[in-house]
């Protein structure tokens, strides 16, 4: 595992829509699975792709084991809910008979980001859940967040919740997991990013919003779809416009990598980068390339 | 050259840029808004959140929740000269659900509503605001009528097309059924407080308590009844936008990336947007990679040595894209029929200055094609 992440025991991937979050979620979580931690990989109410990357079926709400330390879940709001209000109220009658009542459904509805909280919950309670002989159950926990501004809004949920509800056993659990989103012996985030322009200022947003907002410590950032230099000034003097035309836009999307890395660079955090991968069929195999590209950082 | 979009402009007086986050919306809505004032059609474009850069480029660095026009200097620094002036506004979530309430709250409510934990995390962290405040926005330009042609650009949304339901969650929120039942004996009563809870059923209020405490329920109920003074404003303007959505003279432009994954979200949208009866001008399929031209590869393979070698890897490479990029426009055709798809090539560098905003708009306005025999600059 990258230096930089190797004792951390929760991973919040996020970045620009678009920019490969998904893509990089799979990847730690394969490599962090092999250094023989139990890996758990979670996507929140979303579109199931994790597994599909994987090469394996899809696991829906529950946590489901994928292979050798390896779990995987796409947590959403109405288990999450449910798992959450049985946890606080002990008893499934009670849950039935007050959750199923047609005015406490409107309320929980508008109170303001229970939902993110339960979802949020929900993950960060797998992170301290233990096994009968004391060990925890998951060694790390890889979320595949959402992107950027639903980013924010969504780590920020814990803060929203203590700064709004008056103490009770909402407020209580948002300070546990706010504490556990701000400790960086624990947490880390990771940025995604595309050598692009808008993706790279973007990043550097993110980045800002995290610390400033949420009081997060991003630790690693992930220069995805990497143009490496091809051709030099010389070749791209040869051949007919067309050829010329190839390769001017090859050595402008090479140019504008490394300018993109430098700019990440000033960040302060290590960047890796991940070569851009062609492939017809986005799926295992092109994982593995990312997991190795993660694995020998250049 | 016939466009769907061109067609759409002639016919509309609103039109959405509407798709998932990172397919290029902002330009494209930015795109529709310069080529109408190029033309001749005064317009604005309303955007939230816009990329620095796309703002800088129309000029409005400095602006805030206000309408600006775009100065004369911007266009004749790009060499354009619009017939038509256009505007731009750049959303701020906060400050328009505060001009909102100071504008329609009752005097005596407007301070109790602005300093209400709940409504301060309504303003800015509930989702569905800021779709709510773009739609508000929306029908207000619109009903002062001073641009021909309005381009909103919706937010970026996680699940689907929350700006649909915005109005209706507002709604939902301040004239529930449930909520009415709570509240009326309070307000019949003039007065409100945790005694309606007991009215309401002891053992239901306390079993919420025990889960959010028991004061988060005195306090939302003190929200509710200080901005259910708005609750008539919100019901007549929540009717008015969604009547707008479906005017005849609303139009959508749905914007995709050509990526497989991007489809079926597009599709989604489509699909979504047609069962609210609302009206899909075109597709527009942003960022395409362009085929590579044949007598390119006749060339390559005339060569050789190391330069042979790379230019093969590339053109490889290119071929995959294009070919991931034309199975994905065809699955987009055969689920979006008959709604016509526009296709606007991957330009080089990120669209940001005025110039390639132009550029793009060629694309979108039929004189220039995603061809097959030259890749796009």
């Amino acid at each position: 595992m990258i230096a930089a992440l190797s004792d951390k025991r929760l991973l919040i991937v996020t970045g620009k829509g678009g920019v490969g979050k998904t893509t990089v979620s799979a990847a730690l979580a394969l490599e962090s699975a092999r250094s023989g931690k139990r890996t758990l990989v979670c996507e929140v109410n979303t579109k199931e792709r994790v597994t599909q990357l994987l090469g394996k079926p899809e696991v829906g709400p529950e946590v489901t084991s994928l292979e050798e330390n390896l779990w995987a879940v796409n947590v959403r709001p109405e288990e999450a809910m449910r798992e959450y209000a049985l946890m606080v109220l002990k008893f499934e009658s009670i849950y039935s008979a007050v959750f199923e009542n047609r005015v406490v459904r409107y309320f929980l509805r508008f109170i303001p980001s229970l939902q993110e909280l339960v979802l949020l919950g929900k993950i960060l309670y797998h992170l301290r859940e233990k096994r009968s002989d004391g060990s925890f159950r998951f060694d790390r926990i890889i979320i595949d967040a959402p992107a950027t501004g639903h980013a924010i809004t969504f780590l920020s949920v814990p803060q929203v919740i203590i700064d709004t509800v008056p103490p009770g056993a909402m407020s209580s659990d948002a300070a546990w997991m706010r504490d556990l989103l701000v400790d960086r012996n624990t947490t880390a985030a990771v940025l995604v990013s595309l050598p692009e322009e808008l993706p790279v200022n973007e990043t550097l947003e993110l980045h800002q919003a995290l610390v400033a907002r949420v009081k997060m410590t991003p630790q690693l950032v992930v220069l995805n779809g990497f143009i490496a230099e091809r051709f030099t000034d010389e070749d791209a003097a040869t051949g007919s416009e067309l050829a010329k035309e190839l390769m001017h836009g090859h050595q402008g999307r090479a140019k504008l990598s490394q300018a993109s890395r430098a700019t990440l660079s000033k960040l302060g955090l290590p960047v890796v980068t991940v070569p851009r991968i062609f492939s017809p069929d986005f799926g295992r195999a092109a994982i593995e390339q990312v997991v190795r590209a993660l694995g020998d950082p250049t | 050259m016939s466009s769907p979009i061109r067609d759409a402009m002639a016919n509309s007086d609103v039109l959405l840029t509407v798709g998932s986050g990172g397919v290029g919306k902002t330009t494209i809505a930015a795109t529709l808004a310069l080529r109408a004032a190029m033309e001749g059609t005064g317009s604005m474009v309303c955007t939230i959140d816009p990329a620095k850069r796309l703002a800088n480029a129309l000029g409005l660095e400095a602006l805030g929740n206000k309408e600006a026009r775009i100065p004369d200097e911007t266009f004749a620094a790009a060499g354009l000269l619009p017939r038509a002036p256009m505007h731009a506004m750049m959303l701020d979530i906060k400050r328009s659900w505060d001009d909102l309430v100071e504008r329609r709250a009752p005097a005596d409510k407007r301070e109790k509503i602005l300093n209400n934990r709940f409504y301060q995390a309504l303003s800015t962290a509930l989702a569905g605001s800021q779709e709510y405040i773009a739609m508000e926005k929306m029908w207000e330009l619109h009903e002062q009528g001073k641009y021909p042609l309005l381009v909103v650009d919706t937010p970026p949304t996680a699940h689907a097309l929350d700006f649909l339901d915005a109005p209706n969650r507002i709604l939902d929120f301040l004239d529930n059924d449930a909520a009415k039942w709570l509240l009326t004996p309070a307000l019949a009563a003039g007065k409100f407080g945790l005694k309606l809870f007991n009215l309401g059923g002891s053992y239901v209020a306390k079993t919420i308590s025990r889960f959010t405490g028991t004061e988060t329920l005195q306090q939302l109920a003190d929200f509710m009844l200080n901005i259910t003074s708005l609750t008539d404003s919100f019901r007549e303007r929540a009717h008015q936008t969604r009547e707008l959505l479906q005017a005849p003279s609303t139009a959508f432009v749905l914007v995709t990336g050509p990526m497989l994954e991007r489809i079926d979200e597009a599709v989604y949208f489509h699909t979504l947007l047609q069962q609210n009866k609302m009206r899909v001008a075109a597709v527009v399929v942003n960022r395409i990679h362009a085929p590579v031209p044949p007598q390119l590869w006749d060339e390559v393979a005339r060569m050789s040595g190391p330069l042979q070698a790379k230019l093969e890897q590339t053109l490889k490479e290119n071929d995959l894209l294009a070919t991931q990029d034309a199975k994905g426009i065809q699955r987009l055709r055969e689920l979006c029929a008959p709604t016509p798809l526009v296709l606007v090539p991957r330009f080089e560098l990120d669209v940001h200055d005025l110039k390639a905003v132009w550029e793009t708009s060629r694309y979108l306005w039929g004189e220039a094609r995603v061809d097959a025999a030259k890749p796009a600059r």
